[in-house]
This record gives structure tokens, sequence and C-alpha cells, in this order.
């Protein structure tokens, strides 16, 4: 391209994966939310609003979505927890890599939604002090989960000052 | 311990008390209408009289309330900014507000640190002792000299000038003044039934009657009115405006005055001062003009007011205290990085494909029997390409004198710069479109101001970079291995 990009350095990706259930997880979830957009386009067409071609576009549409979003999601998300750092990798069209400090670590967070409970996953949410600067690991595995929580407070906690 | 003044309550009802003594003479009903003012001043006397605040063990502790008591309390050195606020009541009666920021994250009233009606010289002792006892460099871990800091301030670096008037009519200010004023007239012109005289098709015809001296009229006298507005909204906030670094201590604060009627004077801790935001919008650009603001750790961006450093003022003006406020000139005045074509690209397509469709629609609509003058969404085309050339121009970064510095925005275009420091974090986002043509968005987060600076599409490997070059050892360990 030009001068700037001469010496490239470039990211890897995290180390690790999420567990492989987070798809089946987010396919459930995908799914939930289309038959209710299916459901919508299917009744305004027997009441007779829309026609009935589009109900069946909008289904075509909605298992696409199903079948590939949770797929591309799994594919990228990604994380890793170094002694110095916290790097996660998350989305699917549009992909953001965050990196927070270890010593910038405010408050590590767990939560289990009823959905991710029955697929026996958590979420692990790193805050900073900033409101821009919280990192999300989704479709742990629930033990997994535990452990990089106790793992993570016990760094966080060897560094001092207020972290900000 | 300190009494709070209930004066000013008294005061501030007095008009409606005589009022109601004069409405209840002349109706009769006077008992009533007399408890309905007492009461309440009753109760905020009250208030006043079970306020009371100390500082003890390294904290401040605000009571109040005689049946609910309710105690706040704060460690001293989490106090960021401290603000004595004097409306004219305050003034005549020699009191101020006290508010001290602690960047909480809760913006209820009742958690706020204000400590109202003390009197003047209390207040600025109150100020020296909070930010005296609070220990800086903290981040850094040196604790500087706990000198006393005198209410007294040092010969100020900004200080106001009636020149910087010129600048009101082009600040956002004086546009949202402007769009009141525009919706009055409105209101009224439509009472008056001028609309319904004004016919747009007249002027498309070339028919030259009252209409168009209307509406000329009407525009000329609209941009007097805005000027007028602006013009005195801005004397009214800035009046006296002084940017001063208060002697003692090595000077450990920024202080910021200003005000006509109310007066305002704002300290900043400087160790909380993370960097800064000059702002550049469309319209102070055109008036060679610029307003800087600083980026406090702790104080977020709904916390505005107590952040800013200069008013509108003259470029060179602003960039020489920005350049004091950070301690070198290289960030504010010193070249940017263009971000390369593919950015360049994205900007003209993010700006012309919006306005090709705004445009194409108009010649559709009228194509299909719309009005002519419709066709006036063909404007859109060239205000994008305008839009779109000085985005282009605007864009940059820069990694200097210890700071990350980004610029972007055209009608708001901004530079902000970050002190390294005080980034927290990196977030690299791109989108399936960015990263087909090489370009990453790097965001530098922070604990204050609006979060985080910006680094719109920047070349992926430049990003990595940057981000690499500011904070190696966070960076480094994720790099690709060669």
């Amino acid at each position: 391209m030009e001068s700037l990009t001469d010496p490239s350095p470039a990211l890897r990706e995290p180390a690790e994966r999420v567990s492989p259930r987070a798809r089946s997880m987010w396919r459930l979830g995908a799914a939930l939310e289309g038959a209710f957009v299916v459901g919508v386009a299917v009744v305004t067409a027997v009441v007779g609003w829309t026609p009935w071609w589009l109900a069946v576009i909008v289904g075509v549409l909605v298992v696409a979505w199903a079948a590939v979003v949770p797929q591309w999601r799994y594919l990228v998300h990604r994380w890793e927890v170094t002694e110095t750092a916290v790097y996660t990798q998350t989305g699917w069209w549009a992909r953001e890599r965050r990196i927070a400090p270890m010593s910038r670590i405010q408050t590590v967070d767990l939560s289990e939604s009823a959905v991710s409970r029955l697929f026996r996953l958590a979420t692990v949410t790193v805050t900073t002090a900033s409101a821009a600067g919280a990192l999300s690991i989704a479709g742990l595995d629930a033990t997994r989960a535990r452990e990089l929580v106790a793992e993570l407070t016990t760094r966080a906690d060897a560094v001092d000052g207020d972290a900000t | 311990m300190l009494l709070v003044h209930p004066v000013r309550e008294v005061l501030r009802f007095l008009p409606v008390l005589i009022g109601v003594f004069v409405a209840g003479r002349s109706t009769g009903g006077g008992l009533w209408q007399v408890t309905a003012v007492v009461v309440p001043v009753g109760l905020g006397l009250l208030r006043y009289l079970t306020t009371t605040f100390r500082i003890h063990a390294g904290r401040v502790e605000l009571r109040r309330g005689l049946v609910n008591r309710h105690v706040l309390s704060t460690p001293v050195e989490r106090v960021r900014t401290v603000d004595l606020t004097s409306s004219l009541i305050h003034r005549v009666l020699g009191l101020t507000t006290v508010r001290i920021g602690t960047g909480t994250a809760s913006s209820g009233g009742d958690d706020q640190l204000d400590l109202d009606g003390l009197p003047t010289a209390r207040a600025q002792a109150l100020r020296a002792e909070l930010l005296r006892i609070a220990p800086t460099g903290e981040a850094t871990g040196v604790e500087h000299p706990a000198a006393p800091l005198a209410p007294v301030d040092g010969p100020p670096i900004v200080s106001f000038d009636l020149g910087w008037l010129r600048f009101a009519p082009f600040t956002s200010g004086g546009l949202v003044i402007a769009g009141a004023v525009l919706g009055v007239l409105t209101q009224v012109g439509d009472d008056l039934g001028l609309f319904r005289r004004l016919d747009p098709e007249s002027l498309v015809r070339g028919d030259r009657g009252p209409t168009v001296a209307l509406i000329v009229a009407t525009v000329i006298v609209v941009l007097a009115l805005i000027s007028l507005f602006a013009v005195l909204g801005y004397l009214v906030t800035n009046w006296g405006f002084a940017l001063t670094r208060p002697a003692g201590g090595g000077g450990a604060a920024w202080q910021v005055r200003r005000g006509l009627l109310t007066t305002r004077e704002t300290t900043l801790d400087v160790d909380r001062v993370a960097g800064v935001v000059v702002g550049e919008q469309a319209g102070l650009r055109l008036a060679r003009g610029r307003r800087l603001a600083a980026t406090v750790t702790g104080l977020d961006s709904s916390q505005q007011t107590s952040s800013s450093l200069t008013p509108p003022a003259p470029t060179a003006v602003v960039l020489g205290a920005a350049a004091q406020v950070l301690g070198t000139a290289a960030p504010v005045r010193g070249p940017l990085t263009p971000h390369g074509p593919a950015a360049v690209r994205r900007r003209w397509t993010r700006a012309l494909v919006p306005a090709v469709v705004l445009a194409g629609g108009a010649v559709v609509a009228v194509v299909l029997g719309a009005p002519v003058w419709v066709l006036a969404g063909l404007a859109a085309l060239p205000a994008a390409v305008l839009l779109a050339v000085d985005r282009c121009r605007s864009l940059g970064h820069a990694l200097v004198g210890g700071c990350v510095v980004a610029r972007s925005g055209s009608l708001t275009r901004k530079r902000a710069v970050l002190g390294v420091d005080h980034v927290i974090g990196w977030n690299l986002r791109a989108t399936w479109f960015q990263r087909r043509v090489g370009l990453t968005t790097l965001v530098a987060t922070t604990a204050g101001g609006s979060q985080s600076v910006t680094l719109l599409d920047l070349p992926q490997a430049r990003a990595v970079e940057l981000a690499g070059r500011a904070i190696p050892e966070l960076v480094d360990q994720f790099l690709v291995r060669d």
C-alpha cells in the first residue's frame, strides 16, 4: 500500500477458543429470534397485509442467518489471559479485538443467563475504569469460567493503585 | 464543622413571599397561601440547619437530614475537581457553593458532594485543603510535597478578551439558540398567517412578489438575532475568563474562572488531567478559532462544564494554553500522519452514497410528478463533496510527546490528545468492509472525558504498530512471531 505499512506488524489471534457448545447456544438464540420474526411474517400474511412470498423470503433469510451467523461467531470468538494482559476477539461481521493490561482491571463479573445455564456456559466480563473498555468473553464452559474469574481476581489484586 | 448558611433560602423565597402576600391581600384567602410558602421555606431552613460537613481521617463527610439521616463520605484522595459557583444572590451575600467532583458514576442529586452557601473565604480555604491533602502523582507512585495551595492565583495563562465575542455566532451554542429562535419565529409566523401567503412554487416560476423580499428580510433578521443572542450568551458565561495555575506546590492544579452574573471557579488536579480535546468545529475554523477542554480522569463527559479549559478563542491562544497544560506543544501543533488512500476512499463512499440516494430519490420523485422544488434534494451532492473533502483533510493521527493524537470529523472536527500513561486499553475494531481494504479503527480507552480516543480507519499494520509503540509491554506479546 504505502510507506506506513512497511514494517507490517500484525496481531495474532488470541490463543483459546470458547466452548464448542457456545455454537449451539447461539443457534438456539438465533432460532428463537428467527421464530418470532417468521411468526410475525406468517401472521401478517394470514391476515392479508403482506403477500405470502414475503413470508417465504423472510423464512429463508432466517434459516440462513441461524445456520451461518453462530458458526461465524464461533470462529471469531477467542480469548487469552497472560501474566500482564487480557486479550479478546469478538463479533462476526464487525470483528473487535480488545487488549487491557492486568494492572487496569477493576472488576471481574461472571454471569450465567437461563439459556447459557442450559448449555453449562457462562460469560466473563472484565471491566476497566473506562466505559469504553469492558472485555467480555461469552460462551465459556462454566467450570472454566469460574477458574478464570479466580485467576483474574488474584492477578488483578496483585497490582497496586486505583487502576485509573 | 461548619453550619451551612440558611440566609440564601429565605432570600430566594422572598419574591414569592411578597407576591403571595400581595395576592393574598387582594383575594382574601391569605392564610393558605402563606402556609404554602412558609412550609417549604421552613423545610429548606431545616435542611440547611441540619447539614454539616467535615474532613476527618482522610475523608470528606457530608451529613444531612433530621429524620432521615444521610451521610455521604468519600476519600479525599479521590477528589478530582473542586468547583466554586456563586449565583448573583450568593455574591451579594458573600457566599458560594462548593461542588466536590469525585468522578462518581451516580448522578443522583443526593449523591453529589455539594456544600451550598459557604462564606467565600471559607470555601477557598476548603478548596486549598482538599487539593493539598490529596496525594498526587498516585499513578506513578511519586508523592509530591504537600505544599499549601494559595487561594490567590498566579499570572493567568489565558485571560478574557472582548475581541473573543466574534466567535460567539460560530459556536454550537449559537446554533442551539438559533434553533430556539427559529422555532419561536415559525410559531409566530404561523399564528400571523405568513405561511399561507408563502408559495414555494412562485420562487421557481420567477414570480418576484413579496415572497422573496419576505424570505430575505426574515433571513437577515434571524441571522442578526442569532448573532446577538449568541454574543450575549457568550458574554454571560465567559466574562472575566481566566485560566491560571495557582502558585504553591509547584502548581498542583489548573484553575478556570468565569461568569458575568454567576461566577464559577473550577480547579482541576494536575495529575488527573489525562489529555485535552481541541474543538475545531467547522464554524469556529471559519472564524479562525478553537476551543479547549481537558480530559479529566474520573470525570465523564456529562460533567463537561467542569473540564472546559478555554471558551471559543483565537487559535494561537487556545493552542498556547493546550501546550502549557500538556507541557509540550508537539501534540497540538505538530503535523499529523494521514491515514492513506483506502481511508480517503472510505470517506468518499460514506459521504456520497447517502447523498446520491437522496438526490436520485428527488429526481425520480419529480419525474413521477412531484413539485419541481423537490429538486432541491440535488443540493445534497455538492454538500456531500464538500463534507468528504473536509473529512479527508481532517483525518490524521500521531504518537508524539508521549501522547496519542487523533483528529477526525468535519462539522464537529476535533483533535483529541491523550497521554500514553492514561491509556488503559486498546480496542481494534474492523467491519468486513474495513478488513477487505486493510483498515481498522483503533480506540484508546481512558477513564475520563468521552472515555476513549478513536483513531478512525488506520491501515491495519499502522494501528498495531502505534498501539505497540505506545505500550510495548502490553502489545508485543500478542504480535505475530516471524
